[in-house]
């Protein structure tokens, strides 16, 4: 049976509560800022922002299935679509593309072309190894592993991409 | 033709200055911000009654020296943008329009949550869009 392309969350997104994109920004990177005082190494705060998106991912994905109501993904192709085009769109607003392919099908690259996290943020010449949206890559991760799908993501300059 | 811009805080420390002409004068132009700084606080203070209270952001022409004039625009925040130019015939909406996008521009730099209040702005992004607001600026005056 060929499987069904995801549904798009446009619908889903209109449906749920939200929350001021501006403030939403401004929390976030006051969050990172605290992080960077409290931790002073780049490369700790990278794992930080990891480990809390792990936690919050591993919370979020039973709301995105119980809200999204996505059918079993066949392969990681659909389940990267899945999460690019639904997940994404549904808690952050704006879509993602999933691209860059390896030959196995294995490891791909979803790209942010809005990210709403990183409004208004240029990063100080300090910062230069900060990876500012590591927490995505966290929730992606812990969202992921829930299904008993071990797969380490990280982020790419400003692109995270998710291996399985 | 915009001379320099300037951005200074509410305890009257600079935050931003940048001039935009080939003469080396910055010295001359840092001056006169401080002096106009003068002439704000002075607006601040006594309030004209017969004019508009509402808008208090845009203080208009503050002084005109002897080929610049000054222009002073204050946030809510006590922060003040002053603005030189060498223009003989400035049109108020244009000043207005200027002072807006500039503080639009602020903002942004401000949202920044590695910007630290109170000290200078660093970014370079602010420093572009500032750049070619002043550059438009010229353009449309001369319309």
């Amino acid at each position: 049976m060929a499987p069904v392309a995801p549904k798009s969350g446009d619908a889903i997104f209109a449906s749920v509560d939200r929350v001021n994109a501006e403030l939403f920004t401004l929390t976030y990177g006051a969050i990172v800022r605290q992080l960077l005082t409290d931790l002073e190494e780049v490369d700790e705060v990278n794992k930080q922002l990891d480990q809390m998106g792990y936690n919050i991912g591993v919370r979020l994905v039973d709301e995105f299935l119980a809200k999204s109501n996505v059918n079993r993904c066949v392969d990681f192709r659909e389940t990267a679509e899945v999460i690019a085009k639904v997940g994404f769109k549904m808690f952050l607003g704006v879509t993602a593309s999933v691209t860059n392919w390896d030959a196995e099908g294995t490891t791909c690259s979803i790209i942010l072309e809005d990210n709403p996290l990183v409004d208004f943020v240029e990063l100080p010449d300090t910062c230069q190894g900060l990876y500012y949206c590591n927490i995505l890559s966290g929730v992606i991760r812990g969202a992921l592993e829930m299904f008993l799908f071990p797969s380490p993501s990280g982020v790419n300059e400003n692109r995270s991409h998710v291996a399985a | 033709m915009i001379v320099c811009i300037a951005v200074v805080g509410h305890q009257n420390n600079p935050l931003y200055i940048q001039s935009f002409t080939e003469a080396d004068d910055a010295l001359k132009l840092h001056h006169i911000v401080h002096c106009s700084l003068d002439v704000v606080d002075e607006r601040v203070n006594n309030p004209k009654k017969s004019g508009p209270t509402l808008n208090e952001t845009f203080l208009g022409l503050l002084y005109p020296t002897e080929n610049y004039k000054v222009y002073g625009y204050l946030t809510n925040t006590k922060v003040k943008f002053i603005l030189v130019t060498t223009d003989l015939d400035v049109r108020d909406a244009d000043v207005r329009n200027f002072f807006r996008r500039f503080h639009a521009a602020y903002v942004d730099a401000v949202s920044n949550p590695f910007h630290v209040p109170g000290k200078k702005i660093t970014s370079k992004v602010f420093a572009e869009r500032v750049s070619a607001i002043v550059k438009s600026f010229g353009l449309s005056s001369a319309v």
